[in-house]
């Protein structure tokens, strides 16, 4: 007990030093990123693997979604007489916050892991010890491919599942509620306006950001082993889901206030 | 060459260096000496700008390592090549991408003229049409080798080897300390070898240095430090199970 007591590190301190280490991470990022040489083909090949790669689990994840949430809208409607609306309610779920929400929990789980388990392995080697005797800074090297990959994917993904979301929608609304697909599409169109689109689209950025910058942050204060890559890919995953759902609360808040 | 003045580091508490002062002149191999985690690999992470002292000094070519930053430090490490125990190569990259991979990012060298660079390093090490292989499907023996490969790529004025001959065979560790040998003969560079492995470092030292308590306590030449008197370095070289290192473990040296 008097040890906890005597210790100069309080978990508040802790907590302190690890949001400054994230932002001191952002800003270095964002310095290396304007900063040539620009590396296309590394970023090209991030691009494939963190975008391209998720495009079947953000597929499933979405259209599933979608059929859920017509299924369980179409419960309550149904006693309204109200089915019609199941089209506007689906298509304004998913394009305001499950579609960038989801997006991003599914590629925080599949390319933050796989992006922390890299780096710390990299870490726990000495890779990253290597790459700095050879002149070349970490940072720019692994961060900043990984970092713009995916400010780029994640919207485009979200888009994406947002469709595909209002496709699941479609399929329950067509086969089980029988409405007409045409009206359908033009309830769903009529719902929709820019702000929505790109409201979620603004969360989308963000939650790549937090997402590969906790990812290589975690990779790369990654100790001690097979063990301490685990720990970090574990930490990387919770660490962003958590923030990932946090922010959304704040821009949600902030943008029914702004607008 | 390198002048490291009363360097001090710790880790969670537990002090490490306490107070180390080394000399390494230019073209000498000298080999440090010391138990498993005794703070030799910390030394040479020192030395190249990797970690930065608690307190003390380390002078390479008369700069101070922990004043200098960017570009300054990068300059400064180009003139190193580095060994690291595991051999550290990026696994995302074939052999010619990690041997190859200063000239590739730091200079405007054409394709060919690296390959040929990237050829003559591996001619060096005896290794020969392994460019397009993955470090996966290397053995450790030639992890090592196209490891070194990668640390004399870039013609460096310095060369450190963090434990070059663990964990392989005794005929591969020989043909290790061969290479380090040949290497320091024909491009006549400064070695820095940290190593537990007496073998090896009779073989390759020109100089050698027992790291104990955080300090250097013995240093000389190979033969000098065979024949010592001190107890502590005498456990140690001869490998005895008993002996002052391990009777007491708080004996201070003075």
């Amino acid at each position: 007990m008097h040890r906890r007591l005597l210790s100069p590190y309080t978990k508040f301190d802790k907590f302190v030093v690890y949001v400054g280490g994230l932002t001191m991470l952002f800003l270095r990022t964002i310095t290396w990123a304007v900063r040539p040489p620009f590396k296309k083909k590394e970023l090209l090949y991030q691009m494939k693997k963190t975008g391209v790669d998720s495009i079947s689990i953000v597929f499933l994840t979405a259209f599933f979604t979608g059929i859920v949430l017509a299924f369980q809208s179409a419960y309550t409607m149904r006693q309204m007489s109200a089915e019609i609306y199941i089209a506007s309610l689906v298509a304004l779920s998913m394009t305001r916050e499950l579609g960038p929400v989801l997006t991003a929990l599914v590629v925080a789980a599949r390319v933050g892991a796989s992006i922390t388990a890299e780096v710390g392995t990299m870490k726990v080697t000495e890779q990253i010890d290597a790459l700095e005797t050879m002149g070349t800074n970490p940072i720019k090297y692994l961060v900043v491919p990984r970092f713009l990959a995916l400010a780029m994917m994640l919207p485009l993904l979200t888009i994406y599942a947002d469709f595909v979301g209002m496709a699941g929608g479609l399929l329950v609304g067509v086969s089980k509620l029988h409405l007409a697909p045409t009206l359908y599409m033009k309830k769903t169109f009529d719902a929709l306006v820019y702000k929505d689109l790109y409201t979620g689209l603004l969360k989308s950025v963000v939650f790549a950001g937090i997402i590969s910058i906790v990812a290589c942050y975690e990779g790369m204060r990654t100790r001690g082993g097979a063990e301490g890559v685990g720990k970090s890919t574990t930490l990387s995953v919770v660490i962003s889901c958590v923030l990932v759902i946090s922010f959304d609360c704040f821009f949600t808040a902030l943008f029914y206030f702004m607008f | 060459m390198i002048k490291i003045h009363n360097l001090h580091k710790s880790f969670d508490g537990q002090q490490v260096l306490k107070g180390l002062d080394l000399n390494i002149q230019k073209g000498e191999t000298i080999v440090i000496i010391g138990r498993s985690g005794c703070g030799k690999s910390v030394l040479l992470k020192h030395m190249i700008g990797l970690m930065d002292p608690d307190k003390g000094k380390v002078f390479v070519d008369n700069q101070n390592v922990a004043d200098l930053r960017g570009k300054a430090l990068d300059m400064l490490r180009m003139k190193f090549g580095m060994l690291f125990q595991g051999a550290a190569l990026f696994d995302s990259l074939d052999v010619y991408g990690n041997v190859g991979f200063s000239l590739i990012e730091h200079t405007d060298m054409k394709k060919k003229q690296i390959c040929d660079r990237v050829r003559q390093a591996l001619e060096s090490v005896d290794l020969t049409d392994v460019e397009n292989k993955r470090p996966a499907e290397l053995s450790g023996g030639m992890k090592k080798r196209v490891g070194l490969a990668r640390a004399i790529c870039n013609n460096p004025q310095i060369i450190l080897y963090d434990e070059p001959t663990t964990g392989l065979d005794p005929i591969m560790a020989d043909m290790i300390n061969d290479l380090i040998v040949r290497l320091h003969k024909q491009l006549k560079v400064t070695s820095v070898v940290v190593t537990h492995d007496m073998t090896s470092a009779y073989k390759v030292g020109t100089k050698i240095a027992m790291l104990y308590d955080g300090r250097i306590i013995a240093q000389g030449p190979p033969e000098e430090i065979k024949n010592t008197k001190d107890p502590i370095v005498r456990q140690f070289i001869t490998g005895a199970a008993s002996g002052p290192i391990t009777n007491n473990r708080n004996y201070n040296y003075k």
